[in-house]
């Protein structure tokens, strides 16, 4: 059974990162690959307080990291509003091989490329978190939390706000609305949901280190966004779900063993073809 | 003197670069397609060669087939995957994504083919060594400057001085004008990913032949030369080469003052930097 | 919603089918290694030495008339991959023992090996850490301190006082480079430049080029791929200090090439009958070399502990392959190797490449 909830575990942590970047690329349509680097910040500022000379306990730890995302997601995003939608594309790539480098070199702060081992499982309100089954409750309240979250903004004045300045940015404006503000907003929001993500992933496998924060990790989380469904609900549900499990159900195709990962990689890249090609709205989303 | 030869090897670090920045650039001005799978296209080139010279084909062969190769397989992506998927109003997302799956089946497959072991080029005369002065260049280094700056050359000669460059240009300063005026611009994005593929097979079969083919090693590059093409200026080949050629001397250099690792990170620092302030590029709009 | 629906049915389809797989009458083991990404050039030569040793075990009746398979796994040398391949081996497959490989994926494993009581076995890492992360974790190889003490000691010994360090910025390298900064110290040395470079990176010119501006005698050099293109590399830019590194070094082709003339490494002995080379070479087209034959030894050892434990008719899990392993405590696969601890300690020489031939030059017993 520890297969069946390690995966629901790493699915719904990836649900929580899929309403972040598709609350940044699907709703706001600030095109960022740079969201790995976001979930790394928050998984080492939660492994680096709980791991302190005076520990902090969970949720505390989650709070601050989320706070540091926030204003880094902020930070992030800042130059999306100097510059057009293309250019920012390299820009977040520029950003997120940026935080690569550091998660890779700065080892005081991050233990480089070792990594952070003996991270311990969280505590909340004094109960603590060890079994994997704890874990898949503790998950689904977080990503539940985050869906409920997630759905009342986008019924709120504030989510039609949003979807009006992906329509037509000049006329909100126009219209007197605060675009900057919005859009800011919007950005610090899916931070907290990728930092809270990035401690639910560093207490649960004890152990993170850069590459799982580098640039394939950005584009497995636009990806999952887009083949799940981009700017709903379902769709960041369904994407996760689904990305994670794919590896592991192509692994009952049998192939020989020295080409059998090369080959899996190549059916995942031409189902992203086949997708784009043939269904770019995803799963469960609206078009792009 | 170790700075004068960082500098060297940073100028043919660069001149590669140089050529991969100005082909993607070809690419993205006109039909403004994030075309990651360039980089596939560019490890396929070393790839190609590499078997036909193990194969014993003669040289000048070796080196023209893998060009002639790429270039189909980059006309067959423009026609078969982008094309439709502009038909359908796909956003730059989508394509991107597309692209980035194409990358994926091509390296995949190569790795499947060729397994992920570096391989080296089976030829003699490629890394003997020629000494100016203090600076120690081999023969493919040499061969690399020279090819690179004859393909500069050739690419702006062809994009000012021929019929087919100046209908590029006009299709990418106007695309909806091109449309209606009968440029064609379906046919002219065949053209130019063509084109940018023949030219991004030269760097990929002269810088493996110095350091090796891995299958996943074409990202890097490429993303350094996109760095290098939105500093220079969207649109100018000038640009795109010129900073391709700073940001390769410039990483080699900062080693004087900073431990190697940082090096990478620092370019993309600056950059962001660059991107805050002058987002337009330096030689914006000039071609 | 449906499509929601329909995603979930295919999954749970796909979790159904391998449980009902999972019951035939083989004995299987697994192995998590990087099949694909940067580590995958030393992932695919460890898992052919496991399956060459599992494949000639097979053909000559199996064990006990039980017949073994491995199942791999790809984690692409991530620590989150390894986790989900692991728990599904173990709770899917039901292994007892697990071959791993990369100190980074391993240290994530091996408080799970504990809590599970699955047997893993490392045959290619070398941190440092690896020696106390479990006791399910058994090494068969000496962690890199080892290698590096002897070697730093003999260069040391020899008259350089000088170095430079070339070391690749993952969990080897940066424990390879500590090791060196405290051992070449320790041996009555200086220690005057320290370069990384990136694993998968072959342009060692810039590194090379810094590390000749401090005058070292000698360049302690810990990098796991890419050696051929460095030691062109060094031999294009006609530097003179001497090259010494630990196993690592030991590639055929950097071996083959003239340029590295002149390198001095440790060398943990292992070596394969020549037949036994040939067969490995007419299966997959490639020489067996140090890690193939490192994984073709480790599984030999499992294939010794699962007769054992077969002959005593205990059943086939985690501990009773642990404790088994630990009863037997010598063994003869490739090269005799005794586990006075986690680690097994191995004999160990120090040779130098010479013209296309790595030469001994002198042998070291280890503690």
């Amino acid at each position: 059974m520890d297969f069946l909830y390690t995966y629901i575990v790493l699915a719904e942590i990836y649900v929580l990162l899929g309403l972040s970047t598709n609350l940044l690329v699907g709703i706001v349509g600030i095109f960022s690959v740079s969201q790995a680097a976001v979930f790394g910040v928050g998984a080492y500022v939660v492994a680096h307080l709980m791991m302190a000379a005076d520990p902090l306990s969970f949720i505390p730890s989650l709070v601050i990291a989320a706070a540091c995302c926030v204003a880094l997601n902020i930070l992030v995003t800042l130059p999306s509003l100097r510059v057009s939608g293309d250019y920012f594309v390299v820009t977040s790539f520029g950003i997120q091989l940026l935080a690569t480098a550091v998660f890779i070199n700065w080892t005081a702060g991050t233990g480089g490329a070792n990594g952070l081992p003996g991270i311990p499982p969280p505590d909340v309100f004094g109960l603590s978190i060890e079994t994997t089954q704890q874990y898949v409750m503790l998950c689904t309240a977080a990503s539940a939390l985050g869906c409920l979250a997630f759905w009342l903004i986008m019924r709120a004045p504030f989510g039609r706000l949003l979807r009006a300045i992906r329509e037509d940015e000049t006329a909100v404006a126009a219209a007197g609305k605060n675009v900057l503000r919005a859009k800011v907003s919007a950005a610090a929001l899916a931070g907290a949901f990728a930092g809270t993500a990035g401690g639910l992933y560093a207490t649960f496998l004890s152990f993170i280190d850069p590459f799982s924060f580098d640039l394939d990790a950005s584009i497995l989380l636009l990806t999952m966004i887009v083949v799940g469904g981009a700017r709903t609900l379902a769709g960041s549900i369904v994407g996760p779900f689904l990305l994670l499990a794919l590896p592991q159900v192509l692994t009952l195709v049998d192939i020989p063993t020295t080409i059998a990962a090369a080959a899996r990689q190549l059916i995942y890249g031409l189902l992203l073809i086949a997708f784009m090609l043939f269904r770019p709205q995803g799963l469960a989303g609206e078009r792009l | 003197m170790l700075a004068l030869q960082l500098l060297v090897t940073g100028l043919v670090t660069g001149c590669a670069l140089g050529v991969v920045a100005i082909s993607f650039s070809l690419v993205y001005a006109t039909a403004k397609i994030f075309h990651v799978a360039h980089a596939g296209i560019y490890t396929l080139g070393g790839y190609l060669a590499w078997s036909l010279m193990v194969w014993r084909v003669p040289l000048p062969l070796a080196f023209l087939l893998p060009i002639a190769a790429c270039t189909a397989l980059g006309a067959l992506m423009q026609s078969q995957l982008y094309a439709r998927l502009a038909r359908r109003r796909a956003t730059h997302l989508v394509v991107l994504i597309a692209s980035l799956g194409t990358l994926s089946v091509i390296q995949n497959i190569i790795a499947a083919v060729y397994t992920p072991n570096i391989l080296q080029f089976p030829l003699d005369w490629s890394s003997r060594m020629v000494a100016f002065g203090p600076v120690r260049l081999n023969w493919t280094q040499l061969l690399t400057i020279v090819v690179s700056v004859a393909a500069y050359a050739g690419t702006m000669w062809f994009a000012h001085r021929t019929i087919l460059g100046k209908r590029i240009r006009a299709v990418a300063s106007n695309p909806m004008l091109a449309d209606i005026t009968r440029l064609q611009p379906q046919t002219v994005y065949i053209y130019v990913i063509a084109i940018a593929s023949a030219l991004v097979c030269l760097p990929g079969i002269l810088v493996p032949l110095d350091l090796g083919l891995q299958p996943y090693n074409g990202v890097t590059p490429l993303l350094t030369a996109t760095i290098a093409m939105i500093a220079g200026g969207v649109g100018s080949i000038t640009g795109a080469f010129v900073l391709s050629l700073v940001i390769a001397v410039l990483q080699n250099l900062s080693l004087l003052v900073m431990p190697g690792e940082w090096s990478i990170g620092v370019t993309f620092f600056i950059f962001v930097i660059f991107m805050l302030f002058r987002p337009t590029g330096l030689f914006a709009a000039a071609r | 919603m449906p499509r929601v629906c329909i995603g979930l049915a295919a999954l749970a389809a796909g979790l159904v089918i391998t449980c009902a797989s999972a019951g035939a009458e083989t004995i299987r083991f697994g192995g998590i290694l990087p099949l694909t990404g940067p580590g995958a050039l030393i992932g695919t030569a460890e898992m052919r030495g496991v399956q060459f040793a599992v494949d000639q075990a097979n053909a000559k009746g199996g064990i006990h008339g039980n017949q073994i398979e491995v199942q791999f796994e790809d984690n692409q040398a991530k620590p989150d991959q390894s986790i989900l391949s692991f728990n599904k081996l173990t709770d899917l497959q039901h292994v007892a023992v697990i071959f791993t490989g990369y100190s980074g994926p391993t240290l994530a494993m091996a408080p799970l090996a504990t809590r599970k009581k699955v047997l893993l076995v490392n045959a290619g890492a070398q941190a440092d850490g690896l020696a106390k992360a479990s006791p399910y974790l058994i090494n068969t190889l000496p962690t890199i301190g080892g290698e590096i003490e002897v070697i730093s000691r003999w260069v040391a010994g020899q008259g350089k006082k000088n170095a430079g360090i070339l070391f690749e910025n993952g969990a080897a390298g940066m424990a390879g480079r500590d090791d060196y900064l405290k051992s070449f110290a320790e041996a009555g040395g200086t220690v005057v430049a320290q370069e990384a470079t990136q694993f998968g990176q072959t342009d060692f010119r810039p590194a090379l080029l810094k590390i000749a501006d401090a005058k070292p005698d000698v360049m302690l050099v810990v990098i796991t791929a890419g050696l051929l293109q460095m030691a062109q590399e060094y031999k294009q830019l006609d530097l003179k200090f001497t090259v010494a590194g630990t196993t690592f070094f030991a590639d055929p082709s950097t071996i083959a090439d003239p340029s590295s003339t002149g390198f001095v490494h440790t060398q943990l002995r292992i070596d394969a009958p020549p037949d036994l080379a040939a067969q490995f070479k007419a299966k997959y087209d490639t020489d067996m070399e140090f890690f193939a034959k490192q994984y073709y030894n480790a599984a030999q050892i499992v294939l010794a502990t699962l007769d054992k434990v077969l002959a005593e008719g205990k059943p086939v899990t985690g501990e009773t392959m642990h404790n088994a392993l630990f009863e037997i405590r010598r063994f003869q696969g490739l090269i005799p190797l005794e586990f006075k601890t986690n680690t097994a300690s191995v004999p160990m020489d120090i040779n130098e490449m010479r013209d296309g031939k790595d030469v001994l030059l002198k042998e070291i017993k280890l503690e």
